[in-house]
């Protein structure tokens, strides 16, 4: 009889994945610029600061960072997933509808105004960006509606316009900004896994797991949605809210992976699409998959950002463009056949 | 249809609310403040940048210092120090590697954010906000207190305000020289009133040539340039490349406006950066560089640098 | 029992415009319907209202009773299935995959199939005898077995009523018989009510058991196949001469042009009266 995905059996892929997210996270927390034995880490931190410097790396450090660069990477592959099956286009990217435009107008403006309050347990940046990249994509939607029923074209239209003129506020302001100022943004624009306090990202998880689990409510909706309008109604999928709901939450997740480690790159665009490759386009499977794939990579990104130059820290954005491109690249002529578009 | 997303309105603000308030329960929980505890004496500091590096020094405290930032270049010794990362993004796990008692550093973002995760393990963290010179003079003080050393702290500053003092005497009631500060020379960047350096400046015996404007370093262009009268120019050198290289290049940019007063008496400068880009102990020997390129005739008379 | 009931149905695009004018027939359950017409008569318009895309400007229509606007999308897609022109989906979903989509309706949560949803899967699949390229793409296959894919989508939503717009329009004879016979056969066989827009007014003469002709003026005709499908009728909505002829009690309508070769046919009677 013909194969179809059953729940069993993405349960198991899906906790094969997980394992492997564990497993990578592990090793990724014992390596760093400094030497630390696991030993000692297990042996509890002491009695004050400066005691047991390997615990305090591994459980300070280390691990918020690799607990942060997993929530971000599947916060952002799973937006790929959905902004693609959105748009009906294997190329979009989370942030294409307005969001990297808001958030670097929420980040910039938080930080020529000289704004310091601290409030959400994020820099004021951070939440600027929050909400600029929320309120865009309210924007565009906003617009998209307006002139179109929220169809597909539509939606596109209003993302280009908002990130033109959006863009062009934000070149305004660049150029007012002092040099350090702008310094601070362009680096916090390009990407950074750092670390931060438990609440933070007990929150974030909360918020983005929470995000991804609604949206694996209507990725079954989301396969039919990509067939087309007028086919999609004929299967009994509310269109305009289907894509209502993901967008939002789409949006939602992608904020917050936004506001914990600026813009990262090219995450939400390769993974959704080698899973793909891999894995097909049923979205009940590459939903949670590519979650976990995205969480693996911007893991190991991050922990090559750190380690690969000593001292010098890159940037995990620089890691992920660079690693990403070349992996796609293998990933397309081995599975090429299966792609349809491209013949 | 419409009451379904006046719901989802509802549910996302009250879900945003809610993270907010826990939030800010939590905050209050965790340890706001760096308290500067005198209790005990601190043996491994460890400093994020140049100019704390150097009052570090300066408070005779170069036993106790275990590592400082990457760009930490004075003096000579300085460098010699164990490296934890750039001014800009300094590595938590070398400074924790480090086994510092006393963590030292700026208060803008990066470090912020450093000095938050260290805070959250229990380290004694010293944020300083140094932009002005009089936010420099109470940085010193904080310095001298938090690593016992109060009474170095205020002998330097005694020095730093004294031979300030002798410099205004040595300029007397001179006559305000117009300058113009280059940041940057394409696009054209200069220092505004608003900055710093143009405290050095008037400390100097100096005027800025641009009056006030919105923003710090602002770009002008070829009409405030005709306008300003500069009398001098001074450009801090950048970069690595020679000074000399530099000047001559400066020179041949500015032959352009050759109206200028400055222009016309070849009273165009290339300096060394430190002394006047780091607010720092030198502060002084930056102002009397200024001083020099501003009235070379008042310094070309006394035989002795006043230092 | 009429399952589709449209009473006065009026609709245009524009305001001022009115393809459909006041448009008014039944579908007793179980009947195969065929809409013919040409170009621009609304015969899509037609099938896009009675689906629920498009709402009527004036009029009513009724689907099992009940009037249309009253349905959910997810109602309504369990009372009609539409399919239209084969296409190749943006995403390589395989036969099984994109058949598995009709159960969208009766899902669950998680929206993962039952044994129920696998069953009615499996016999669209057999039925339409595209079980064996299930696990291929669409992209793989040929337009005919395409086609048939996404009647066997229709078939897999389990509905009382099916809606296609010209099943047949790219394909070879062989699958255009196929294709009007497997319809039959859910007609017969399973009670369906089949609603075909097609071009082909001999295979809707062939398969269909009443017919609706619209012209393009906002005229139409409805009633028995044999009836509507008269010469004059066709003659005159189409506007086209033709032969009509039969063979025992099938009737087939030929149009000829300008440089027909054998022009002494046109206007000729058939032999034996209807």
């Amino acid at each position: 009889m013909a194969e179809t995905l059953t729940s069993g059996k993405l349960t198991i892929r899906v906790v094969i994945c997980l394992a492997v997210l564990v497993v990578v996270m592990c090793l990724c927390a014992v390596v760093g610029t400094q030497e630390i034995s696991l030993k000692k880490v297990f042996a509890g931190p002491g009695q004050k600061p400066g005691e047991n410097i390997d615990y305090e790396i591994f459980v300070g450090v280390r691990l918020p960072r690799v607990i942060l660069a997993a929530l971000v990477g599947a916060a952002l592959a799973c937006s790929g997933v959905i902004l693609q099956a959105i748009l009906r286009n294997p190329l979009a990217d989370p942030y294409i509808l307005g969001i990297s435009s808001g958030a670097g107008l929420g980040a910039i403006t938080a930080v020529i105004f000289g704004i310091t309050w601290n409030f959400w347990g994020g820099s004021p940046m951070a939440v600027f960006a929050f909400a600029g990249a929320l309120g865009t994509v309210w924007l565009v939607w906003f617009i998209g509606r307006f002139t179109g029923k929220s169809q597909v074209t539509s939606l596109l239209l209003a993302g280009v316009v908002i990130n033109a003129f959006l863009s062009a506020v934000i070149m305004f302001l660049t150029s007012i900004a002092k040099s350090d100022q702008l310094r601070l943004t362009i680096y916090w624009l390009m990407g950074n896994i750092t670390e931060k306090s438990l609440s933070v990202l007990g929150v974030s998880a909360a918020c983005i797991l929470a995000g991804i689990f609604a949206l694996f409510c209507i990725s079954h909706r989301l396969n039919v949605l990509t067939l087309g309008e007028e086919e999609a109604k004929g299967l009994g999928v509310d269109t305009t809210k289907t894509r209502a709901a993901a967008f939002g939450l789409a949006a939602f997740i992608t904020a917050v992976a936004v506001k914990l480690s600026g813009l990262v790159g090219f995450v939400g665009l390769i993974i959704p699409h080698g899973v793909r490759l891999i894995f097909g386009p049923d979205h009940r499977q590459l939903l949670p998959v590519s979650g976990i794939i995205g969480g693996i990579f911007l893991v190991i990104a991050d922990t090559l950002a750190r380690t690969v130059f000593g001292q010098e820290q890159l940037p995990v954005g620089v890691i992920t463009a660079i690693a990403g491109g070349p992996f796609f690249l293998f990933l397309l002529a081995k599975y090429s056949r299966k792609v349809s578009w491209l013949k | 249809m419409k009451k379904e997303w006046y719901a989802i309105a509802l549910i996302w603000l009250g879900v945003i609310l809610f993270i907010g308030v826990i939030q800010l329960i939590s905050n209050h929980r965790e340890p706001s403040q760096s308290v500067v505890d005198i209790s005990n004496k601190p043996n491994r500091i460890v400093s994020l940048a140049p100019n704390l590096t150097e009052i570090l020094f300066a408070l005779e405290l170069e036993e106790q210092i275990v590592a400082v930032s990457s760009d930490c270049d004075f003096p000579l010794k300085a460098a010699d120090k164990e490296k934890i990362g750039t001014f800009w993004k300094p590595n938590t796990e070398a400074i924790l590697a480090a086994k510092p008692d006393l963590v030292i550093t700026l208060w803008f973002e990066q470090q912020k954010a450093v000095a938050d995760s260290l805070k959250r393990l229990g380290y004694r963290i010293l944020t300083l906000k140094i932009e002005k010179i009089d936010e420099l003079l109470t940085a010193i003080q904080n310095i001298g207190t938090a690593t016992d050393r109060k009474a170095k702290a205020n002998q330097l500053l005694k020095n730093i305000n004294s031979q300030l003092n002798n410099l205004q005497l040595k300029l007397g009631s001179v006559n305000k020289v117009r300058v113009l500060w280059v940041v940057q020379a394409e696009p054209l960047r200069v220092a505004g009133r608003n900055t710093f350096i143009n405290e050095l400046i008037q400390l100097a015996g100096g005027e800025n040539a641009i009056g006030n404007t919105l923003q710090q370093y602002p770009p002008i262009g070829t009409e405030e340039i005709l306008v300003c009268g500069a009398e001098t120019i001074i450009q801090s050198a950048m970069g690595k490349s020679d000074i000399a290289e530099q000047q001559k290049a400066a020179e041949k940019f500015w032959s352009k406006w050759e109206h200028l007063p400055a222009v016309k008496n070849k009273r165009i400068y290339v300096v060394e950066p430190d002394t006047v880009t780091r607010l720092g102990p030198r502060l002084c020997q930056g102002v009397e560089l200024i001083a020099r390129c501003l009235h070379p005739d008042i310094f070309a008379q006394k035989q002795n640098t006043a230092q | 029992m009429s399952i589709i009931k449209v009473e006065n149905l009026s609709f245009g695009y524009r305001s001022k415009e009115e393809i459909l004018k006041e448009i008014s027939f039944e579908v007793t359950s179980g009947t195969f319907l065929a809409i013919a017409g040409p170009n621009g008569a609304g015969k899509t318009t037609l099938l896009n209202l009675l689906c629920g895309l498009l709402s009527a400007k004036a009029g009513s229509i009724n689907i099992d009773t009940t009037p249309i606007e009253t349905y959910s999308v997810k109602e309504l897609a369990q009372k009609i299935a539409v399919v239209r022109q084969e296409f190749i989906p943006v995403f390589d979903f395989t036969v099984v995959q994109v058949v598995s989509m009709a159960r969208t309706p009766y899902l669950g949560t998680f929206g993962f199939e039952s044994q129920t949803d696998k069953k009615f899967i499996n016999e669209a699949l057999e039925m339409t005898d595209t079980a064996r390229f299930s696990s291929r793409p669409l992209a793989e296959l040929s337009g005919g077995e395409r086609q048939r894919v996404f009647i066997a989508r229709a078939l897999a939503q389990n509905t009382p009523i099916l809606l296609l717009d010209e099943p047949t329009a790219f394909l070879d004879l062989k699958h255009q018989v196929d294709i009007y016979d497997l319809l039959k056969t859910m007609q017969q066989e399973k009670g369906k009510t089949i609603v075909a827009v097609t071009h082909d007014i001999n295979l809707g003469a062939q398969y269909a058991d009443v017919a609706l002709l619209l012209g393009a003026d906002s005229s139409y005709q409805h009633g028995y196949a044999a009836e509507v499908f008269s010469a004059e009728q066709i003659e005159r909505v189409f506007g086209v001469r033709g032969f009509t002829g039969r063979i025992d009690r099938e009737k087939f309508f030929i149009p000829l042009g300008k440089f027909a070769k054998d022009s002494s046919q046109i206007g000729r009677k058939p032999d034996s009266s209807a």
